[in-house]
């Protein structure tokens, strides 16, 4: 099959995945929405916080920047799994037209690199209307990093475990677990913590918005997404079409 | 059949189909341990003032603090999570039980026994996990508090499966109990905002905290725990009564 063949393919399972996701607008509502809520949530509830001599930032400004982080790692997470899950069926019969594995994988990636840009596009201008950030290129890219980093977590679960409630209960606790112990709001000097997925995104973006640039994290935060894309490229190429057993 | 042995059946059933998902079951003893684990082994042990509500100000270890909140907040999580999938199930098998001849009543007890149970196992696990670092000063209050925050949590979902979809539905209970038990009534804080008094994690996580560092564990907060749970039964049974009706 020709590049150009390919590239048409690709483009037709990315328009079904955007649209089947469209045609339910609370879910596209929840998108917009929910950046703000969560943000602005986590905003107000950091107000009453006593100020850290460990903390960087006003405790309500952390908050904000934690919420942002939250909102996009969160919402493409869930996202990636449910994809996955919903379209373990449209895949294997996709399989049976003439679509490669690899082009399978493709087609669901693009689908979460669109919904990780929209959403932290979303993020960035909700914080940006109470908090002032110093380079805003970069905080994007630190989100969508975060929000891709989550994206392909939830693309992860979603093949190994391709059953909804099983996945979401995996991907409530890894992102809760890894957004608080990421944050700053505690005092960790354990290295551990560098393992975690949203570390190095949240450190960069925290950089951005201050104006620090820590282009030491966007080194970490490009490796990890490099290897996770990797990690998940194989296991979701492995597992398509082989209802959930490793094959050829 | 007897009411009772038509209930036990239900529960019965719906405790034969987690058995049937050992991924489910794995994952309800694992997760608990991972969470707790995780934060006991990152956490550092220096001291952070906090509100005891039965003991005023104390001075404790930061993993500890976190660790004591982090039982209520995953049997709240976990709760929160199998209600949100029982309502979304509910009106396709329980509206065929209904047909079949059961009462709405019999079908939301044994749903509520299945609720029970898994906030039970997961303070259980979470508990255990816990109790190597730490073990909290009224070991039976705690867990009460912790079983009561999965419950109420749990009844949430219920509420949240009606309003919302599958999708909409995980971000809401994913959200939720971390803000409303890990920001909003976190203990460091010393004036709490109005909002977390009103919110359902308010009374456990404060007869969480106070079991978990205090022996004169005041009552207040288990009475207002149980009213919270009352009032958010009544709307989670209406609306698992509505979910299950036969049309």
């Amino acid at each position: 099959m020709t590049e150009s063949g390919r590239a048409g393919r690709v483009r037709v399972g990315v328009d079904a995945a955007v649209r089947s996701f469209l045609r339910e607008p609370v879910q596209v509502a929840v998108l917009l929405v929910l950046p703000l809520i969560v943000i602005e949530g986590y905003g107000y509830a950091m107000t009453a916080f006593p100020e850290l001599p460990f903390m960087t930032e006003s405790a309500e400004t952390m908050g904000r920047l934690n919420g942002a982080i939250y909102a996009v790692a969160f919402l493409t997470g869930v996202l990636g799994l449910f994809q996955i899950i919903s379209a373990q069926l449209a895949d294997e019969r996709l399989q049976l037209c003439g679509y490669s594995r690899g082009e399978l994988f493709v087609t669901r990636l693009a689908t979460v690199v669109a919904a990780s840009v929209l959403v932290a596009a979303v993020s960035l201008a909700v914080l940006a209307w109470n908090v002032t950030v110093e380079a805003p290129l970069l905080a994007f890219g630190a989100l969508a990093a975060a929000a891709l980093v989550y994206g392909l977590i939830g693309m992860l679960v979603g093949a190994i475990l391709p059953r909804a409630l099983e996945g979401s209960l995996v991907l409530v606790f890894l992102v809760d677990a890894d957004d608080f112990l990421s944050s700053g709001m505690v005092d960790i000097d354990t290295a551990a913590v560098e393992l975690f997925p949203l570390y190095h995104p949240h450190n960069l973006f925290q950089s951005a918005v201050d104006g620090s640039l820590a282009g030491g994290r966007a080194l970490a935060t490009g490796a990890y997404l490099m290897v996770l894309l990797s990690v998940v490229g194989v296991v979701y190429v492995r597992l398509t079409g082989n209802g959930g057993v490793f094959g050829e | 059949m007897s009411s009772v042995a038509r209930v036990s059946r239900a529960f019965e059933m719906g405790l034969r189909e987690y058995a049937r998902t050992p991924v489910l079951l794995a994952l309800l003893l694992f997760l608990p341990a991972y969470f707790i684990g995780i934060f006991v082994f990152v956490l550092p042990t220096s001291e952070l003032p906090i509100i005891v509500p039965g003991d005023g100000q104390q001075m404790v270890a930061t993993a500890e603090l976190y660790g004591v909140l982090l039982v209520p907040l995953l049997a709240g999580l976990i709760g929160g999570i199998a209600g949100l999938f029982l309502m979304q199930t509910a009106s396709d098998a329980d509206s065929r039980l209904v047909l079949a001849g059961y009462r709405p009543a019999q079908v939301i007890t044994a749903r509520f026994g299945l609720l029970v149970l898994a906030s039970i196992v997961a303070t259980a696990v979470a508990l255990a996990v816990l109790s190597i670092e730490y073990v909290p000063t009224s070991v039976p209050i705690f867990v009460a508090a912790s079983v009561l925050s999965g419950l109420i949590y749990g009844l949430v979902g219920v509420l949240v499966g009606l309003v919302l979809g599958r999708l909409a539905g995980v971000y809401t209970m994913l959200f939720v109990p971390m803000l409303d038990v890990f920001f909003l009534q976190n203990p460091t804080v010393d004036e709490k905002l109005w909002v977390a008094t009103f919110l359902p994690g308010h009374a456990v996580t404060e007869l969480a905290v106070d079991s978990g560092f205090s022996e004169s564990v005041a009552l207040d907060p288990f009475v207002q725990a149980l009213a919270a749970l009352a009032v958010i039964g009544t709307l989670a049974t209406a609306a698992f009564y509505r979910a299950t009706r036969v049309r």
